[in-house]
C-alpha cells in the first residue's frame, strides 16, 4: 500500500488520495501563504525604517544598518525604507513557501483523521484548521537553523567572521555558538531544538483556545 | 469505492481550505512571543555580565521600539505585555489575511464558473 492509501473506518477497501487534488490543494495554499508573508515581512521592514529613522535617536538605524550586511543595498534611509521594503517581501514569501511545503506533509494524516472521525461535516468552510506541533516544529525548526547556518556561513565566506561581534552575542543563548562553520552548525542544532518546543508549546495554546471556542455557542 | 474517493476528496478540500480562528492564533502568537522575550531577559539576569560592563546592552535596544522596557526583572516583564499585545495583534491580523485569501478564492472560482455557465448559455 502507498503512503496516500488509507483505510475508511468500517471499511475494508483501502481509498486512494487524489494525488492531482492533493498536489494543487497544496500549491494553492502554499501561493496564499507566500502572498500574505510576503506583504506583511515587506510592510514589517518598511515601518521599522521608518520607525528607526524618526525615532529622535543620536545615530539613527546603528543596528538596523546591519542588515545590509545580508541585504544588498539596504540601510536605514528613506531609500533603504523601500529596498527593504523589496528585500522582506521577497524573503518572507519564499521562506512562507518552504515552511508550507514541509507543513503540508501533515495533510495526508488530516485527511486520515477526518475520514475516521466519520467524516460528516458538509461545510467545507466551516472547519477550524488545528496544527500539528511536530509538523510545525520541523518546519519552523528547519528554516530558522537554515537560516542561521546559512547567515553564519555568509559572514565566514565573507571573510567579516572576526568583526561580527553582534553575531558572537548569540552564544548567550545557545551555548557553544560561534561565527564559525562548526560553531554555526551546532548554533542550528540547538535553534532547530529551541524552535522545535515552542511551536509544540504553541501548537498546544492555538488548539486549546480554537477547541474551547468550538465549543462556545454562536 | 465512488464514494470513498468523493470523501477523500472532500477532505483533502476541508485540510486545504481550513480556516484559522484569529483568536487562537493571535493569543498563541502573543503568548509564545512574550515567553521568548521573557526567557530572552531571564536567561542574560540570571548569567549576569563580566564585571565592568551593563547586563544586556543589546536587548535593552528594544526600549526604542517598547518604550520603557529593559532588562531587569520588571522590565522584562513589561515587555512581555508589550509583545504579547504585539504578537496578538499580528496573529489575528495574520489569521484574518489567510481566512480573507481563501474566501476571495472561493469567491472567484465560483465567480468564474458563473460566468462561463451564462455564456455557454
Amino acid at each position: 500500500m502507498s503512503n496516500n492509501a488509507f483505510l475508511e473506518p468500517g471499511g475494508d477497501e483501502p481509498a486512494q488520495l487524489n494525488e492531482r487534488l492533493l498536489r494543487a490543494a497544496v500549491k494553492l495554499n502554499t501561493l496564499l501563504l507566500a502572498g500574505v508573508f510576503g506583504s506583511v515581512s515587506g510592510l514589517a521592514m518598511f515601518v521599522l525604517t521608518y520607525l528607526s529613522l524618526y525615532r529622535g535617536l543620536p545615530q539613527p538605524g546603528q543596528y538596523l544598518n546591519l542588515l545590509g550586511v545580508f541585504l544588498p543595498g539596504y540601510s536605514v534611509s528613506h531609500t533603504g525604507a523601500w529596498i527593504g521594503l523589496f528585500w522582506g517581501a521577497l524573503i518572507g514569501a519564499l521562506l512562507a513557501a518552504m515552511f508550507y511545503r514541509i507543513y503540508a506533509r501533515s495533510i495526508p494524516a488530516q485527511v486520515l483523521e477526518y475520514l475516521h472521525s466519520g467524516g460528516s461535516r458538509d461545510d467545507l468552510m466551516g472547519v477550524t484548521l488545528r496544527f500539528d506541533g511536530n509538523y510545525l516544529g520541523l518546519a519552523l525548526g528547519a528554516i530558522i537553523a537554515g537560516g542561521l547556518l546559512i547567515t553564519t556561513s555568509w559572514l565566514v565566506f565573507r571573510g567579516t567572521a572576526n568583526e561580527s561581534m553582534h553575531a558572537y552575542l548569540l552564544a548567550q543563548y545557545l551555548p557553544g555558538y560561534s561565527v564559525t562553520i562548526p560553531g554555526g552548525l551546532l548554533g542550528a542544532i540547538e535553534l532547530f531544538c529551541v524552535v522545535y518546543m515552542l511551536c509544540q508549546l504553541f501548537s498546544w495554546i492555538y488548539n486549546a483556545v480554537a477547541r474551547f471556542r468550538g465549543r462556545k455557542p454562536r | 469505492m465512488t464514494n470513498k474517493s468523493d470523501s477523500a476528496d472532500k477532505a483533502i478540500l476541508m485540510a486545504a481550505f481550513a480556516k484559522m480562528d484569529a483568536v487562537a492564533l493571535g493569543v498563541a502568537v502573543g503568548s509564545t512571543w512574550a515567553l521568548m522575550l521573557l526567557l530572552a531577559t531571564a536567561i542574560l539576569l540570571l548569567k549576569g555580565a563580566p564585571q565592568g560592563e551593563s547586563i544586556g546592552s543589546h536587548l535593552n535596544l528594544l526600549g526604542i521600539y517598547l518604550p520603557g522596557y529593559r532588562v531587569s526583572w520588571g522590565g522584562g516583564m513589561l515587555g512581555a505585555v508589550y509583545v504579547w499585545f504585539l504578537g496578538a495583534v499580528t496573529g489575528f491580523v495574520l489569521a484574518l489575511l489567510w481566512n480573507l485569501t481563501h474566501y476571495l478564492y472561493v469567491v472567484m472560482i465560483v465567480v468564474r464558473s458563473a460566468w462561463w455557465r451564462l455564456m455557454a448559455e
